[in-house]
């Protein structure tokens, strides 16, 4: 390669024809059709192209949302622990509710 | 005059003797109808299987809840049993209403007319274990998850009818008898009727506390409620007990009632699709199932949804469980029967060595036959096949495995209903690929195998 520039622009094209060539993979892993791996080891990496196109769709969110704090838990995680306790104290509510009935129930029959 | 406990054992005896020549008579009609023994393997299996269907539909309620309970232990019964049993009719006369209201005051300290704005006396429906009216609630509730339910919502009262505890407890008694002398038999020893029946009692007891079944709902609402599709009834708490379950009541069309006029409301193979991918979500990702899918307890509402009722028979899944089971479906799906063999034996299929490859040829052979047959896949039929064939080795079936087993079979069933051309497999096939390669990428897994795929790359290297 004599020239800098033509060196240069080699790498470009070959960027360029990778990140076309993964964006179709993407493009076809997310279209695949079921049944596509019957067509062999390409559809399966196209579908995993999708999957991890996805994902990183989704760390892309993360860091757009701002979001990680200095112990390493995200707005996210923590939304997710909060609304686990909270269905959790829910159950609690409920079967606390569910055990109320059946003392008023008892204690009907004892007043009878 | 006699004594309670005199007279109770007099029930007992005359139900166990009605028991005994029920059984005699059902016996003898299989060995006619089998011409005595004349008939083939399978078809005399079928004969048997269709008489102890009868036999427990005559019984009443706790052999009807039994035999329930039996269809789903393909690792107990043989296959045709078990899909023999699965069409028993789980209908029964209804408890005349003021039983009914008297259990309801009962059990919550008030009549049902004060609980309920209106308390229809007319039952949705009359089972062998419970029974089902509708009203609507008198105050707004809010349940465990999801909107306030507001007052005047309409909902299903199911009511335990009234006597079933003592009526199985008294079943249970002459069964555990039976099963006693039973274990002293050889040949009947291998069944292990005595902890089988102790099994069975465990199960019963815990659908006969209706809060098991509304703890069950309230996850399963949870753990779907990212999911437009699925619709489960919140459960009301405060006017449930042991006895009494109080649920949202959801309007749709039972599975059997969906018919051409209903599909074409709705996109009823996108919903088919989706049924099967919910029930893969449950198993190899909550670790939990509704083992007990039939028409009965799933419907699908005008909205082209996904609704689930009637959570009392679960099975569970391990961690460790998920990730084979995955390979396993894989392996079907792709028709790679020896990764599907080699899964399975790590779910507990104890093949001795010797076996090993006379069964994987066996496997690939049910696998092409019935489920890479293009269009056509036939789950139920290759688990019969692969069950039969297992029960020919005499291999035994780890009850989860088997489970797992029967339960692909109702999602099959389950599918067809909602679009009959749905060709399982095929419908599989995406969820499988982003299951393995979710397995493949996960970073302990890619850790774990780094330093013997660094040697491999180097003994390339420099070969």
């Amino acid at each position: 390669m004599k020239n800098f520039v033509e060196l240069l622009a080699a790498w470009a094209l070959f960027h360029e024809s990778a990140d076309e060539g993964w964006k179709a993979a993407v493009a076809r892993g997310r279209e695949q059709t079921p049944g596509a791996m019957n067509e062999g080891p390409e559809a399966f990496v196209e579908g995993l192209a999708a999957l991890v196109d996805e994902e990183k769709e989704r760390l892309k969110q993360r860091l757009a949302d701002g979001s990680t704090t200095p112990d390493g838990d995200s707005p996210i995680d923590l939304a997710e622990q909060v609304e686990r306790l909270g269905f959790e104290i829910a159950e609690l509510r409920g079967r606390m509710e569910s055990l109320q009935a059946s003392i008023d129930g008892i204690a009907d029959r004892l007043q009878r | 005059m006699a004594s309670p406990t005199a007279f109770s054992a007099e029930v007992a005896a005359g139900r166990g003797r009605r028991i005994a020549v029920r059984a005699a008579g059902s016996l003898l009609g299989a060995v006619w109808r089998c011409r005595f023994g004349w008939v083939g393997g399978q078809r005399r299996r079928e004969i048997l299987a269709e008489q102890a269907r009868v036999f427990c539909e005559r019984m009443g309620s706790s052999f009807i809840k039994l035999g329930q309970l039996a269809s789903v232990r393909p690792d107990v019964f043989a296959p045709e049993t078990i899909f023999e049993l699965e069409r028993l009719q789980d209908r029964v006369a209804p408890v005349p209403t003021a039983r009914i209201r008297a259990a309801i005051a009962r059990e919550l300290g008030a009549d049902a007319d004060s609980v309920f704005a209106d308390f229809e006396d007319q039952p949705l429906a009359a089972a062998s274990v419970a029974q089902v009216h509708r009203a609507r609630l008198r105050r707004a509730y809010r349940p465990v998850s999801g909107p306030v339910l507001p007052a005047g919502t309409r909902v299903a009262v199911k009511v335990l009818r009234p006597g079933i505890e003592a009526e199985i407890a008294a079943d249970l008694a002459l069964g555990r008898r039976w099963a006693a002398r039973l274990n002293r038999f050889g040949r009947l020893a291998r069944w292990r009727p005595v902890e089988l029946l102790e099994e069975f009692a465990g199960m019963l007891a815990r659908e006969l506390d209706l809060r098991n079944e509304g703890r069950i709902a309230d996850r399963f609402a949870r753990d779907f409620q990212d999911d437009p599709l699925v619709r489960v009834p919140k459960v009301v708490w405060r006017h449930s007990t042991r006895r009494v379950l109080v649920s949202e009541h959801v309007e749709g069309w039972r599975l059997n009632e969906l018919g051409p006029a209903e599909r074409a409301g709705i996109d009823a193979r996108a919903l088919a699709v989706h049924g099967a991918d919910v029930f893969m979500r449950q198993v190899l990702v909550l670790g939990y199932f509704h083992a007990d899918l039939h028409p009965a307890n799933l419907f699908v509402t005008p909205q082209g949804q996904l609704c689930f009722l009637d959570f009392g028979i679960v099975g569970t899944t391990t961690h460790a469980q998920r990730g084979a089971i995955a390979q396993v479906l894989a392996g079907l799906v792709y028709g790679d029967s020896a990764r599907a063999l080699r899964y399975s034996r790590a779910l507990g299929l104890d093949i001795p060595d010797s076996q090993v490859e006379p069964v994987r040829r066996h496997i690939e052979r049910l696998v092409h036959d019935h489920l890479l047959v293009p269009d056509t896949a036939d789950v139920r039929g290759f688990a019969l096949a692969f069950l039969s064939m297992l029960a020919d080795y005499r291999i035994r079936i780890p009850a989860g495995y088997g489970l797992l087993i029967k339960a692909l079979v109702t999602v099959e069933g389950v599918s067809h209903a909602i679009y009959p051309d749905l060709d399982l497999m095929t419908a599989a096939r995406p969820f499988a690929t982003r299951l393995i390669a979710e397995q493949l990428m996960r970073p302990e897994r890619l850790r774990r195998r780094l330093a013997a795929a660094r040697t491999a790359a180097l003994e390339e290297l420099l070969a």
